[in-house]
């Protein structure tokens, strides 16, 4: 089914499409206002974690873009550490495999594996989950107004995934330019970034366009060094890590005393641990680029701070091991170079965060999705 | 006042006929609360269950150490609460019958019942709606007693689970009274930063000096950083940027913010001395390992200073629990990282000077001193996924008795021998209260 349903809204509304492609909703899924005020509601519950802590907006928190900018890799039920950098979910209407190492192909079925995970939201089993959902008085009714029946699994994906397409945000500056032939709305530096990263430099390759649209994902997997690199830094022997105590105060502190009181960094394999295929070692779901500046830290990680780093990181030609993709090569970039990309690279943040910050936690108003509005977008209290 | 001065004054009221229990209670609790008379009978201890290990729940163990009993140094009573709940701090309302306890993770607070048998805490009452009552405050910290009234402080918040929190106030039968919202860089609450203080809004400790109307709030982290892994953390760039910076003084009886302090590195215990003359506050950061002193100055306004070393800083010794003796001469400060009590002469408070130091085992937090400071106890844990692993995780409660020269181990209790658990804040209970 092609979507109309977030298109009904205001010409304001519907300018966020600006560089989208349409949004494609499982036929045995159509959109309604019921489920996507259900899903937001599930969204932002606790108690669907196994002791009430965790709910999907804690590792994917609307103010800040569906990420958390405050962790490199996720802390889950108990503070149990994760492997990986919370992905953002704008935009994940038109990603056609999920999580990192692409492990899941439908945003109705995606939500299993966060609700049971150990170092997630830990429940005991989907079907407790749903128990709970049904004892809770303010779903009274909820389920049965959007899908005519009970809380069930299969629902309750169902509402998740209705809701998740609708975080939806394009009309970046670069969008306004390219697709919009607003020739003011982005600076020579961007267009010389962009040149640059769809042409001398290959970034396009993978973070691929087209000519009305632009993900910047061929929502596939490749090995660019950067997992292996970091495999080979787990088992670096004795070495020091420059760590910040306090603004401006910084320490060299041993790795022996950090092993003293940390589990350690555990191994990613990347898609490898999905297909069991050698060959996939250390590769992993190429990322959309769209509101990038608005979702450090990088990499599937958060190994990387700044997209300054990245772009460092690819500059060198990634990291070189027999399983590199021949994508990645060293780039010789100039200083004016890296500027340009980066400021390409936040040319793509779209002007409805802070819109979509109030939807997901206030809901609709009056059917629609909130205009673009900072003063109710920094007035909320925590 | 100097502890010979202290001692004179304790034998003056003995003379008189007055209450002599200011022999023997511990030193760092709320002012409104009566005081234990005679020797502190048992050590609650608020301890964090581990997953495998016994029942695998949060629990107050009971610890007799009366000194003629049979069971004195072993565990006489042990209530779990269900649930890993992060147990952290906890403290007697203001009549010194109720004992309540947070859970760091889940927020519940659990109230016991400490004066129907002191030797055998029950679980009164708990709290489950401490977010929902404060609107979003996470992380219940320190509990404060006022007469009538709790005030806890938050680490943390629902939305975020950052830094951003507020102090909440209950009455003493758990009913929901107020939110007050520590002041942020954007949102002052009519407070002042001082000497370019960026006011952060995290939160920690809370101690007040009544007398002059001023209370103290200290700043740690949210729920995110506490909850994390600490050697993860520790290589964490965006996770370090995001410990409190700040100690805030306010307005005891409005609750309202004065002053924010740049107090760099994560502030935690607050101590204020006993002295009638003593207006003054000391404070350790845990990431920068300094002792702070907060003090009126000659023109009566409060100020905020570093003033001395705990350990080398370069080596994150990282301070955490203080004990102010009764007599305000010396300041007990357990350090983590290395295990180590370091005991401080703080006479001049503006120049204390390390003069006795110890390990106390391979990681240490929690230190608690009888009001005569002739008996100090200590606990471990720091928190769940912060402690030591492996070997140097032990678990335990060790006395000690101090003559003013050297520490002597009366008697230990192995937390983890004795599948316990996570071993951390101590309070001390006494029959004799509620005779």
């Amino acid at each position: 089914m092609r979507d109309n349903f977030l298109r009904e809204g205001s010409e304001a509304d519907q300018s966020v499409f600006l560089g989208l492609p349409t949004i494609e909703h499982p036929d045995d899924n159509p959109p309604s206002l019921a489920k996507l005020e259900l899903g937001r509601k599930l969204f932002l519950d606790r108690r669907l974690s196994a002791n009430g802590t965790m709910a999907c907006a804690t590792c994917h928190l609307p103010e800040q873009a569906f990420v958390n900018r405050e962790m490199q890799t996720a802390v889950g039920v108990e503070g149990r550490s994760g492997r990986r950098n919370s992905p953002t979910l704008l935009n994940s209407a038109y990603l056609t495999t999920l999580f990192h190492d692409g492990r899941e192909i439908s945003l109705e079925t995606q939500f299993i594996a966060p609700l049971l995970a150990r170092n997630e939201m830990a429940n005991p089993s989907i079907g407790y989950v749903i128990e709970n959902l049904r004892s809770f008085e303010d779903y009274d009714g909820l389920f049965e107004t959007a899908f005519g029946g009970s809380a069930s699994i299969e629902k309750m994906g169902q509402a998740l995934a209705v809701f998740q397409r609708s975080l939806v945000a394009g009309n970046s500056p670069f969008d306004q330019w390219y697709f919009g032939g607003n020739d003011d709305a982005v600076s020579n530096s961007v267009k010389n970034g962009f040149e640059l990263f769809s042409g001398a430099a290959g970034c396009s390759n993978c973070h691929s366009l087209h000519q009305t649209h632009a993900m910047f994902t061929d929502n596939r997997f490749h090995n660019i060094g950067y997992g292996w690199m970091r495999e080979q830094d787990r088992h670096k022997g004795e070495r020091t890590v420059n760590v910040q105590v306090a603004p401006g105060v910084h320490y060299e502190v041993s790795s022996s005393v950090i092993e003293s009181v940390g589990e350690g960094r555990q191994a990613d394999l990347g898609r490898y641990e999905v297909t069991q295929n050698p060959k996939h070692l250390w590769q992993f779901r190429t990322p959309s680029l769209r509101n990038v500046g608005a979702t450090a830290p990088y990499m599937h990680d958060g190994g990387l701070s700044t997209l300054a780093d990245v772009i460092d990181f690819y500059d060198k030609g990634g990291a070189r091991h027999a399983l590199l993709s021949p994508w990645v090569r060293p780039l010789h970039l100039t200083a004016e170079d890296k500027d340009n990309l980066e400021a390409f690279l936040n040319s793509l943040t779209s002007e409805n965060l802070d819109c979509l910050e109030v939807y997901a936690r206030s809901g609709l108003i009056d059917g629609n999705r909130p205009q673009v509005a900072p003063s109710l977008g920094t007035t909320r209290e925590p | 006042m100097n502890r010979r001065e202290f001692g004179l004054l304790s034998a003056t009221w003995l003379a008189a006929g007055l209450p002599t229990g200011l022999r023997a209670d511990e030193t760092c609790q709320s002012p409104y609360m009566p005081k234990i008379t005679g020797h502190e009978e048992f050590v609650y201890v608020w301890t964090l269950g581990v997953e495998g290990m016994g029942d695998g729940q949060d629990k107050l163990v009971t610890v007799d150490v009366r000194p003629n009993s049979p069971t004195k140094g072993t565990v006489i009573n042990s209530v779990s609460v269900g649930g890993r709940n992060e147990a952290h701090h906890g403290g007697f309302s203001a009549d010194r019958r109720y004992f309540w306890a947070g859970g760091l993770d889940t927020n519940r607070i659990f109230i016991f019942d400490v004066h129907s048998d002191p030797s055998q805490p029950r679980l009164h009452k708990t709290i489950e709606t401490f977010v929902e009552d404060s609107g979003g405050v996470v992380g219940p910290h320190t509990f404060f007693a006022l007469p009538g009234r709790m005030l806890i402080t938050g680490l943390s918040n629902s939305d975020d689970h950052g830094g951003r929190t507020a102090l909440v106030e209950y009455n003493d039968d758990g009913d929901y009274l107020a939110t007050y919202w520590m002041p942020t860089a954007d949102d002052m609450r009519g407070a002042v930063a001082v000497d370019g203080a960026v006011a952060d809004g995290y939160g920690y400790d809370i101690r007040a000096l009544i007398r002059k109307n001023i209370m103290l709030t200290s700043s740690f982290t949210g729920w995110s950083n506490y909850m994390m892994d600490f050697g993860q953390m520790l290589q964490d760039p965006e996770a370090m940027q995001r410990f409190g910076n700040t100690i805030v003084q306010w307005d005891l009886h409005t609750r309202q913010p004065r002053k924010v302090f740049n107090v760099p590195g994560a502030p935690l215990e607050i101590r204020f001395p006993w002295g009638s003359n003593a207006n003054y506050a000391f404070s350790s950061t845990a990431l920068t390992s300094q002792l702070w002193l907060i003090y009126e100055d000659d023109a009566g306004e409060w100020q905020a200073k570093a003033v001395a070393d705990i350990g080398n800083p370069a080596d994150i010794p990282l301070p955490v629990d203080i004990s102010i003796a009764a007599d305000d001469q010396t300041l007990w400060v357990n350090s983590f990282m290395d295990g180590k009590t370091r005991l401080f002469d703080v006479s001049d408070p503006h120049n204390p000077k390390q003069v006795y130091e110890k390990v106390i085992g391979p990681q240490v937090n929690m230190v608690s001193q009888s009001w005569d400071g002739q008996r100090v106890y200590f606990t471990s844990s720091l928190l769940a996924n912060w402690d030591k692993k492996g070997e140097d995780n032990a678990q335990y409660l060790k006395a000690y008795s101090w003559d003013g020269n050297e520490l002597v181990e009366d008697f230990e209790i192995d937390f983890n021998a004795l599948n316990l658990g996570r071993a951390h804040i101590m309070r001390f209970g006494s029959a004799a209260l509620y005779a």
